[in-house]
């Protein structure tokens, strides 16, 4: 591979300076085409719309996950909780306290953050095994503290929201016929603001720190990242953003019950989705979401519920072996090969930076540096 | 007194159980540095295959056996086949792949068997009146025959542990494999070794747990127990066996009598008291009761 890269022979791959117009332009036209597709999902058919919408919460869900599990590397199997208490939040807040639905989506955003620094906080403890530890028991508990208290909750009858208080406004222009296209639009701006939240946080400091955290705890500290606060940070942020996602689940659905829609299955159904989509890349999710709800509806003979857990238990062992950086993981692989973006030389430094990012070309290694870069062309 | 005795016995018969499988954690644990997720799930697999043997009118004992090898058989190969090629791609690979297992063979045991629950018949004799009085309470045969079973069994652990070669090259492997490896000791096969008998005990578990309960043989039975072996592994420390062992027995008695004289939080709130305890644990002290301090070189 080496070899046919030499400048003089090789028309490819094709290089672009990052922040030149062609790349700007790139970019610009990799969100036309994510609005573009958005709009065509929102043309099909009722049935398809819901599915849909189904996919664009996961995928904020496993967005949120890919911040703890994808960038710093600690495998969180508590997810569903975090969805679980975002969609409790709005299910009591608006069945109970009349609240606007979308107003509750910040209380979420607060609670599932404090849930998360709660459950992180014992976690920061030594390994990583410990928080997969935490996180597996908060997932077999919560079904079970859910269903203790019925007084609130709506325990194991399940919790109704009226539907009327999840109706589209006047403004929207939608009727109530055509509700899921609402909650699709919801889903879709949630999902957009949270990619381009995680984009924006695994691109600057904080992403650095999270994956120096990732891929060597203790160098990371040496260089100054503070491993308590970036861990309990990125905890928080991860399970707000996924209890959030919690939060559309609860307006798309309108009646919630923990032991069918808060288990440890969707745990390992988002990590499959996160896994399938590839960990840390910022499209992955959006891959991993529309996977997890397609391909089980797609195989007809999966739906019964079993046999799916066999499928994804199976996918996810094979992926891990055969695919492990996921579709995105492989079409960044492969896209290096045709377009590279070349990253802006800080200033003062440029030529020690070059010097540097030359070092790392050679590298066969797949180095999280090189990942980001084409992620970059791709969002 | 007698209604104490009764909780008691039902929390050391709990206890033994999360004794057993906390050590098959901790033996998985020492080996490989990760917990496995799939160990209950393993257990479960081969009480299935014991109980769809004892349909066949097959005697409880040869269950017992074959289930076992069954799943010193599993756990063999799980370490040989998916996690010694996954293991130097880090932990976070490991712990999906352990992950992906627990859930492929929970759905399995679902395809397989179905969702209906069955009871399973016990090694010893287990109808209503085969019992000793201890103080006015009852006590069963089948938890008895447990207790011993599991002492047995943990006895022999230890014996292994501490008083074979074998048992030797397990702990040079466990504190350091790579010099372990220098020294000539086959790591591989230890290792390969270690996981059979973690869930060969867990096969153990199973079977002698099932019978307690009638219809408790579930494709769910398995969760609860593993995460309270987990939080007992957790508490007596993840690389102690003997640890492990005497925080899941406690861990069993505590839960028994709290559910017993609490109502309000016992029984219902099993998994949350895990979950807790967990927290607890790791806040407080987290290198566990006996377990060693994790210290890293840089």
């Amino acid at each position: 591979m080496t070899m046919s890269r030499e400048p003089s022979r090789a028309p490819l791959p094709l290089l672009i300076n990052q922040g030149s117009a062609v790349h700007r332009s790139l970019q610009i036209f990799g969100v036309a085409l994510l609005a573009g597709l958005a709009i065509l999902g929102s043309r099909t058919n009722s049935f398809q719309v819901g599915l849909l919408t189904e996919a664009l919460i996961y995928a904020s869900a496993i967005a949120g996950l890919n911040l703890v599990t994808g960038y710093t590397g600690m495998l969180s199997i508590g997810h569903s909780a975090f969805f679980g208490i975002g969609a409790y939040t709005t299910g009591i807040l608006v069945s109970e306290q009349n609240w606007n639905p979308l107003w509750t989506f910040a209380i979420s955003f607060l609670i599932c953050f404090i849930f998360g620094l709660i459950v992180g906080l014992p976690a920061l403890r030594i390994r990583g095994i410990n928080l997969a530890l935490v996180t597996l028991a908060l997932a077999v508990a919560f079904p079970e503290i859910i269903d203790r208290f019925p007084g609130l909750t709506g325990g194991t009858l399940g919790l109704n929201v009226n539907l009327f208080q999840l109706l589209p406004p006047h403004w929207t222009g939608i009727g109530i016929q055509n509700r899921f296209e609402y909650y699709y639009w919801i889903a879709a701006f949630l999902l957009a603001l949270v990619l381009v939240l995680c984009a924006n946080l695994t691109r600057g400091r904080t992403g650095l720190a999270m994956r120096a955290t990732r891929d060597r705890e203790i160098a990371a500290t040496a260089v100054g990242v503070n491993l308590a606060w970036i861990k309990l940070f990125t905890f928080g942020i991860s399970a707000a953003v996924t209890g959030v996602a919690g939060s559309v689940f609860a307006m798309y659905l309108g009646s919630l019950s923990a032991d069918s829609s808060f288990t440890l299955t969707l745990s390992i159904t988002l990590i499959t989705g996160l896994v399938i989509g590839g960990v840390a890349t910022v499209v992955g999710p959006i891959i991993g979401g529309l996977a997890i709800i397609y391909i089980p509806h797609w195989t007809e003979g999966l739906r019964q519920g079993q046999t799916e857990g066999l499928f994804f238990g199976t996918i996810l062992i094979i992926l891990m072996f055969v695919m492990p950086d996921g579709l995105m993981g492989l079409l960044t692989r492969l896209s290096r090969h045709v377009v590279r973006v070349k990253p802006r030389a800080p200033e003062g430094t440029s030529r020690a930076r070059e010097g540097l990012l030359a070092g790392q070309d050679r590298s066969a290694t797949p180095d999280s540096e090189g990942k980001g870069d084409t992620t970059l062309a791709l969002s | 007194m007698q209604l104490f005795l009764e909780y008691l016995f039902d929390g050391i018969s709990n206890g033994a159980i999360f004794a057993a499988l906390a050590l098959a954690l901790v033996m998985v644990f020492r080996g490989t540095g990760t917990i496995n997720f799939a160990q209950g799930e393993m257990a479960l697999f081969t009480t299935y295959i014991a109980w769809g043997l004892t349909t066949k009118n097959v005697p409880v004992v040869l269950c017992l056996l074959i289930a076992t090898a069954a799943g010193f058989v599993l756990g063999a190969v799980t370490e040989r086949v998916l996690i010694r090629p996954i293991e130097r791609r880090g932990l976070l690979a490991t712990l999906i792949v352990l992950l992906g297992l627990f859930l492929a063979l929970n759905s399995l045991d679902g395809i397989l068997w179905g969702n209906q629950n069955y009871s399973m018949p016990s090694l010893f004799p287990n109808s209503v009146s085969s019992f000793v009085t201890v103080g006015g309470a009852r006590l069963y045969w089948a938890n008895l025959g447990l207790w011993i079973l599991v002492a047995v069994l943990v006895g022999a652990m230890f014996q292994l542990f501490n008083h074979t070669r074998l048992g030797l090259h397990m702990r040079a492997t466990a504190s350091n494999r790579e010099s372990a490896s220098l020294s000539g000791i086959p790591v591989g096969r230890i290792l390969l070794l270690g996981w059979g008998f973690a869930a060969a005990i867990g096969a153990v578990a199973g079977i002698l747990l099932t019978p307690l309960t009638p219809d408790s043989l579930g494709v769910g039975e398995m969760f609860p127990i593993l995460i309270q072996a987990s939080a007992a592994a957790l508490f007596g420390g993840l690389d102690s066996p003997g640890g492990a062992v005497s925080a899941g027995l406690l861990m069993g008695i505590v839960e028994s009598l709290l559910s017993g004289y609490v109502p309000a939080i016992g029984g219902q709130l099993q998994e949350a008291i895990a979950f807790v305890a967990i927290v607890l644990v790791l806040l407080v002290r987290p290198q566990g009761l006996f377990g060693s301090k994790e210290v890293e070189r840089v």
